[in-house]
This record gives C-alpha cells, structure tokens and sequence, in this order.
C-alpha cells in the first residue's frame, strides 16, 4: 500500500518552529511530525510512503532515514512548493490508482497529529502546544519502547534522570535522556523533549521544553515554549532570546555563541561571577517565596 | 535614563536597556536618589528593550535596598512583553508590584 506525506513549507503564524529545519521535522515528543505519521501509516499497512518536501529535503530525509524501521520505503521528493491535497492527488494518484491506502490516509497534508485531525498544529504557538498537550497520550505507541508510563498520564524515557526529590505532576512527559533536576517540579502539562535538562528547583509548568535545552536552576518556564535560549510565550506570542546560557540555553551548541546580544554585540562582562551571584541570590529569593504555594502532594520518585 | 522626585514618588523612566554596560550606574543613581526617603518607587520599563542578568540583579539590588524600609513600595511600569518573560522565567515578577497603566 502506498501513502503521501505533504510536508507543510512556512507557516508565518509560528515562524520560530522552523528555525532549525522544516516544521515536518519539529521535534515532537520523541519524533517528529513525519516520523509519527510515517509510524501511523505503516501500522495501517503502507508500505511504500512518498514525502513532497517544499525546500529542506536532506534535513527530512535526514530525520525519517529510508523507512527500514517501520518496515517501510520511504523516498522524499523536492515539490519546490506546498501543493495542496486534491493538486497532489491529481499528480501523484491519477484517476485513483489503486494499491494506496484508503482516504484519507492515502495523501495526508502534515498540518496535524495522527488521530488528532481537529487539533490544528501550525496556526499558532497556542495551537501548537494544546496539540501536542493532547496528543501525549497517544503519543506511545508500541513501537516506542524506550518510553514508559511510570504512572497515569506521566512518561519518562528509560534513560532519562529525574532526581528522588524532583516533583513530577501529571500529565508531564519527560523524554528520552533528558535529566530533572534535584527539587525541579515538571507539570502539570509539560513535556521535555529528549536530551533537554530541568536544573534544580526550577518548575516547568504547561510548557514545551525543546530537545537539548536547558532550563537553568531555580527558573519558571510557564505557558511557554522554549527551544535554545528562544522563550514564547504561547499565550501571546512573545518571543525572547534569553541572553544568559545559565537561564536558558542550548546545549547542542557552545554555550559561548550565546553570549551576545540581539544586536550581535559581545556582551564581555555577561555571565561575570558577580552578575550570576546577584541574580542567584535573587532567583532564591523568589524561590522562598513560592514554597508557601506549592499545593501539590504527589510523592517525588526516582527513576534510573 | 530620567529620575524625577514628585514629591513622595521617585519615578525612573527612559531606560532603552539594563545590562552589563550600564546596570552598576543604574543602581548607584536610583541608591543615591532614595536619599529622599520617598514613600513610592515606580520604574517604568515600558521603553526597555533590552535586559540581562545584571540588570535583573539592579532591579533585586533596588529590592534589596527598599525591603529594608518599611512602607515603602516599589513598582515596575508596563515591561515590554519581552521583559515580563524575562521576569517570570527568573520569578523575579514575583518581588515586584507590576502594573500596567
């Protein structure tokens, strides 16, 4: 049986999605977009899966392989373009050539998750998170086995590390090496993509934490999205570039690259030990303070 | 930077941005003019674009500064939606009174 994957090309509602590649290749609690509808598709029974990719073809090829994992073949095609469903159907199944899997899984446009058609992905970073809120459950499949459900609505990857005193609140997904800090509290309703790290104490709560990301000590990442030292808030679309790595930063890059500002100056004396004192000093205070107000009585675990 | 005392209020505005450059001449200017001994602190950040963490460690120095006098208030005016991540993401929103107005 064969299928179509239409990737979407720039979608100008959520313009930092695709910073690091096509939003196909977003990462997505483990996967991304095209890796789990390509596991959606070959459990349905395709075996032949052709992607149209408008523009970041080796990036897309790069992320799905050639398919031998899930038993398939897959082949990426440069549309130069985003066609639309019925304009790849007309080229690339005329006249309803048999042997494809059955509408509409025969030509899927990547603009949601498999089994989540009414959950929009790209028209908003709002839309974007609630998706990907919703689709936790689903998002175990029984391909994925490096994943497991410790307790309802909370996954862990098997080698992540969460510390015995970390607080995790369901629903919450922590993905596969990530790390949680001594005293982190992550959830209720966020996810940790694989290889992101939760410094102690700090709390993530109804938001996305991008892979290799960290989240410094005693910080609040809070309705937001965060990728690299990029911070959105996705209830209003603010975007910040946290200009201290020890807030927030990527960790698949050299922490120095971020040391400049927005203006690409140097900022010499950023990050001095006396700058990061004052501000610890500060985070703690504010720690103190939200001690009184965690309400949670979930029992910490530890998982190794 | 502009520092006005009217009176009971010491009000900080036109701060384009706080950091490394220039957040020790920020705190010395605003530790100076609280000599006033002035009952509201407003700082308004409505036309800051920039900060980092020296200038979040100003702001907790001036924190600092006034949780050792009673009854006086300190407050940030209209952070730009960037400073406000900025602030919520170190729980420093959390020292401060932050209004909109």
């Amino acid at each position: 049986m064969k299928a179509l994957l239409i990737c979407p090309a720039s979608r100008p509602a959520v313009p930092h999605l695709a910073d690091s590649g096509p939003l196909a290749t977003a990462p997505i609690l483990g996967g991304c977009l095209a890796v789990h509808w390509i596991e959606h598709l070959a459990a349905m029974g395709a075996r032949e899966i052709t992607i149209l990719a408008a523009g970041g073809c080796d990036r897309v090829l790069a992320a799905v392989g050639d398919g031998a994992q899930w038993g398939v073949r897959v082949s990426v095609i440069d549309s130069n373009f985003e066609p639309t469903r019925e304009a790849a159907a007309e080229r690339y199944r005329p006249h309803g050539e048999p042997g494809w899997l059955p509408a509409p899984y025969d030509i899927v446009p990547l603009s949601h998750l498999p089994g989540c058609p009414q959950m929009a992905l790209f028209e908003g970073y709002a839309n974007w998170f609630a998706a990907l809120a919703a689709w936790m459950p689903m998002a175990l499949t029984p391909a994925r086995v490096r994943v497991k459900e410790v307790r309802p609505g909370v996954w862990i990857g098997s080698r992540a590390r969460v510390s015995a005193d970390a607080e995790l609140i369901a629903p919450c997904w922590v993905g596969d090496q990530a790390v949680v800090g001594a005293g982190a509290t992550v959830g209720a309703g966020a996810i940790l993509e694989d290889r992101s790290v939760v410094g102690a104490r700090a709390t993530v709560t109804q938001s996305w934490v991008g892979p290799d990301t960290s989240v410094g000590p005693m910080t609040s990442v809070a309705h937001s999205l965060a990728w690299g030292s990029t911070l959105i808030d996705w209830r209003t679309d603010s975007m910040l570039r946290v200009p201290d790595p020890f807030l927030l930063c990527s960790l698949a890059k050299p922490r120095l690259a971020a040391t400049t500002d927005r203006y690409g100056r140097s900022l010499g004396t950023l990050g001095t030990p006396e700058a990061q004192g004052t501000l610890i000093a500060a985070l703690g205070a504010s720690f103190d303070r939200t001690q009184n107000l965690k309400l949670s009585g979930l029992r910490p675990e530890k998982v190794l | 930077m502009k520092i006005e005392n009217q009176g009971e209020c010491l009000s900080i505005s036109d701060i384009q941005e706080l950091t490394a450059q220039n957040s020790a001449s920020f705190r010395d200017e605003v530790q100076a003019a609280l000599g006033t001994s002035p009952g509201l602190i407003e700082i308004n950040l409505s036309k800051t674009r920039f900060m980092d963490s020296s200038g979040l460690g100003a702001l907790f120095a001036l924190y600092r500064a006034t949780a050792k006098r009673p009854g006086v208030i300190l407050r940030l005016l209209n952070p730009v939606p960037e400073i406000q991540q900025l602030l919520e993401l170190t729980q420093m929103q959390q020292l401060f009174e932050i209004v909109r107005r």
